[in-house]
């Protein structure tokens, strides 16, 4: 497990993610609190696309003024696959990783409700 | 708590207990406070529905959700949904003005009677001004001075509460209002899980930029002893954000399993 979400660390949105909660939160909460970054490793390969994948489909491009909206339709899929991953997971903290992979995406500019 | 206190110590709480219910008293004195508020031409515009949270069925709650309030909705176990009611002027036709001429509030010293209700007030000022574009907002604005006195009445009694707009096609298939009910803001009311300070007094734009004497350009003056002595009482409080906030709402998410 110590290695577990080294894989991931190193993608842009992560580091925003971590970036973000630095700036939060003071110290370096993905450091200190590793079981963060798993839940999103766990996350990722549950739904089988990695963590920039995830935030680049949750925007769009809208064709009028070549602004970055928030995509509607693929917000809906991933709040469907979060509540899938807290409804499945065998995790007796399914609703504090369920939590963790909200902070990524909030800090990537993401705001879904479950 | 005393007045010039309790107004400054009004937060608008977004962390409730969500298992700790609201006795229904606490929920009365709030109603009661609005009740008695200020309103134009004795009207009466506020109209509210109180629902509690766990009479909703979990899939209609999911759609009163908006991104921004979903976690305060969810969290409150009681929500105070206010309407203006439109219709009330051309209902009631005066007849509340008229209590007031009996009631001794208004009177002859000021031009009013039951024949200057009926014949004058009524027809010829009240009836056309709700045709007016700006009623609407003439009413929510009354309402909201009703509500206000609820709100302060809630933290009055240890609760803690916070005004979010709400989805009113979707909450109204619960609440039922009549058709000529404007739907205004919710008062999501519980016990708070904040610390009383909740973090300290929250930023307000300069006093200077929002009131003005006489014009508008020219500042209101604001008096530094005017700010100490309201220091003093406790209207004025020290600004958010206090130290240990953060470690604060960094405990309310671990608890409520929130993200951070």
């Amino acid at each position: 497990m110590e290695t577990a979400g080294r894989q991931i660390e190193h993608c842009e949105s992560v580091r925003t993610w971590r970036k973000g909660l630095i700036e939060q939160w003071g110290g370096d909460p993905l450091a200190e609190e590793p079981e963060k970054l798993v839940a999103l490793e766990r996350f990722c390969a549950f739904i089988g696309e990695d963590p920039d994948t995830i935030v680049k489909r949750c925007f769009r491009i809208r064709k009028e003024d070549g602004e970055r909206v928030v995509s509607v339709k693929w917000r809906a899929h991933y709040a469907e696959k979060i509540k899938e991953f807290r409804d499945r997971s065998n995790d007796p903290d399914s609703r504090r990783s369920t939590a963790d992979v909200l902070s990524f995406l909030i800090h990537n500019g993401v705001l879904l409700q479950v | 708590m005393e007045y010039q206190e309790l107004i400054g110590s009004r937060r608008s709480i977004r962390f409730f207990d969500p298992k700790r219910p609201v006795e229904r008293e606490k929920v009365q004195k709030i109603l009661e406070a609005c009740l008695i508020a200020s309103c134009a031409v004795n009207a009466h515009w506020l109209r509210a529905i109180v629902v509690n949270r766990d009479d909703i069925p979990k899939a209609e709650l999911e759609k009163m959700k908006t991104p921004v309030q979903a976690l305060v909705v969810e969290l409150a176990p009681v929500h105070i949904y206010f309407y203006a009611d439109l219709g009330v002027v051309n209902r009631i036709k005066g007849s509340r003005l008229k209590e007031l001429v009996d009631a001794g509030a208004l009177n002859p010293t000021h031009g009013w009677s039951h024949k200057f209700v009926d014949e004058l007030v009524f027809p010829q000022l009240l009836k056309p001004f709700t045709m007016l574009p700006n009623y609407p907002s003439m009413a929510a604005f009354d309402c909201g001075v009703a509500a206000c006195q609820g709100l302060l009445m809630a933290f009055e009694l240890g609760l803690g509460a916070c005004l979010t707009a709400f989805v009113a096609p979707i909450v109204n298939e619960h609440t039922k209002p009549p058709e000529d009910w404007m739907p205004l803001y919710v008062m999501n009311v519980g016990y708070s899980l904040e610390s009383p300070e909740a973090g300290g007094q929250r930023p307000r734009p300069p006093f200077e930029e929002q009131y003005f004497l006489g014009q508008y350009g020219k500042p209101f003056p604001r008096d530094p002893k005017v700010v100490e002595e309201l220091k003093q009482s406790k209207l004025l409080q020290t600004p958010a954000p206090l130290p240990g906030r953060k470690e604060e709402v960094r405990q309310l998410a671990r608890k409520l399993n929130l993200p951070m």
